[in-house]
Formats: structure tokens, sequence, C-alpha cells
């Protein structure tokens, strides 16, 4: 390609205003419109010059408003109810799945998430990495903390059977580090089971307006 | 009806994937080639299924409206 025209930049910003409205419609569908929609520009701009400004301005008012296209497409391809039970299915697993089944159960959630049309890749990364088994890890170093609260435990490493365990005077305190370490891991899948409620939500309103 | 010509294109690809219309690839003289949708079977016979219902829903309407005029 030669020098983009001014042309050029008016086709390239109104695809990517599509591209960005078109978000959170599953990806296939998402590729599909701005193929579609190129070709459209393609095919009508061979019958004009290269740079003319207008005659792109004039088709692009024709195709319409990026929005307007998105609010159809959503309105197209809404969300049917047998999705939104899997989604569902899948948030509760991911945050207690792997304590009711351990490990198992977050692991389904994940499967369920990944198979979701509802989430973008980005969504389904943060779902599945924070935080690796959902519950499970703070419930998990919650009860070991609160066993040998407080206690350090000295393996001597060699084949003797003696291990030394030095506590902490009264022994039941827990580390404010370690208190925090639990509630953060506690927070961060609540707030990402929010987050992607959240996503779930606004991708199920249809488009209204 | 149709606000904007690119609101088609959705609709377009719902009945393609509902497999109402297909589409194809032929060369254009006067630029890129162009694709052309087609209704299929299927889509056809959807479409003498939306007139029938439309001519009575359309008659319906007729005989209220004359029997009130």
């Amino acid at each position: 390609m030669t020098m983009a025209s001014k042309a050029d930049t008016l086709v390239a910003d109104y695809l990517k205003r599509l591209n960005m409205e078109l978000r959170g419609l599953p990806r296939a569908r998402r590729r599909e419109l701005l193929e579609e929609i190129s070709e459209h520009i393609a095919e009508a701009r061979a019958g004009l010059e290269a740079d003319d400004e207008a005659g792109v301005r004039t088709l692009l008012d024709r195709l319409g408003d990026p929005a307007d296209i998105a609010a159809e497409a959503r309105e197209r391809f809404g969300v049917r109810e047998r999705a939104g039970v899997r989604d569902v299915v899948a948030l509760v697993l991911l945050l207690v799945g792997g304590v009711v089944l351990p490990v198992i159960g977050w692991v389904i959630g994940v499967v369920l998430l990944w198979i979701s049309e509802a989430w973008s890749t980005r969504d389904k990364l943060i779902g599945t990495l924070v935080v690796p088994g959902g519950l499970l890890v703070p419930l998990g170093l919650g009860l070991v903390s609160g066993e040998s609260a407080g206690c350090i435990e000295i393996s001597s490493g060699g084949p003797g059977p003696r291990t030394a365990r030095t506590c902490d005077a009264g022994g039941g305190g827990i580390e404010p580090l370690e208190l925090a370490l639990v509630i953060l891991l506690v927070l961060a899948p609540l707030v990402t089971t929010v987050y992607l409620a959240a996503r779930l939500r606004r991708r199920q309103v249809p488009a209204a307006a | 009806m149709v606000t904007s010509e690119g609101t088609i294109y959705p609709l377009l690809s719902r009945l393609r994937r509902d497999g109402l219309v297909e589409s194809s690839w032929q060369e254009s003289s006067s630029g890129p080639p162009r694709r052309y949708y087609r209704l299929t079977d299927a889509g056809r016979a959807a479409l003498e299924g939306f007139k029938l219902e439309w001519r009575r829903f359309r008659d319906a309407v007729d005989h209220f409206v004359e029997r009130t005029a």
C-alpha cells in the first residue's frame, strides 16, 4: 500500500470503531461482520477515486453508525437462555467448585468458562488466573495456618525423627502478613466472580436502545 | 425499514447461520470479487411460510377494518 490517503484513514477509523462496538459478540460473529462490511466498503470504493474523501464519507454515512450495526447484531445474536444457565454454573464452580469437589470442581468451571461465548479471551484469562482453584487456596491456607498458627516447624533434614517446633508467645496469633495474604486470596476470586458476572449481565441485556 | 445499509449484515449473517441463505463469490468486472447471497431451499420454504402467515394476518386485519368502517 502506498501513502494512506485521508479516505483510507476514514475507512480504517470506521472499521476500528465498528470492531470496538462489536465487543461482547461471539468472536466468530464479530469477525464475520467485520469482513463483510470491509468487503462492502472495498466494493463500493472500487467505483470511486482512491482519494475521494467526500465519496468515502457518503459511503460510510450510508453504511450507518457502527453503534447501530452493533445494536442490530446484538439483537440478532441475542444470548440464549441455555447458554446463560451454563455460564452461571461456570461462575459458581470457579469460585467454590474446588472446595466442594477438590480441584476437579474448579477444573470443570474452567472448561465451562472457556467453551462459553459470553466472555472475551481476556475475561477468560482473568477468570482462570485469578485465582486458580477459587476459594480452595485461601481456605486450604487458612486451615493450615490455623493449625500451626504462629509456629515455625524446623525439620532437621537428617534421618532422625526429631523436628523442632518454635512457637510465638501464646502460640495462637496469625502473622499479620499471613492474614493479609489470606484476605487477599479470598477477595481476589470474589472480585473476579463479580467482574465476570457483570460482563455476563452486560451481554445479556438485549440492545433495547 | 433498514435504517442504515450496514445493519443488513447482522441480519444476513443470522440468516446464513440458520441455513436460510447461502453466499458465493463471483468475479466482478468493476472491482474486487463480490459476494452474492441467495436463498437456500429451506430459505425459500421459510419465505413461503411467511407469505402465508402474512396473508392470513392481512386478511384478518382487512376483515376487521372493513367491518368497523
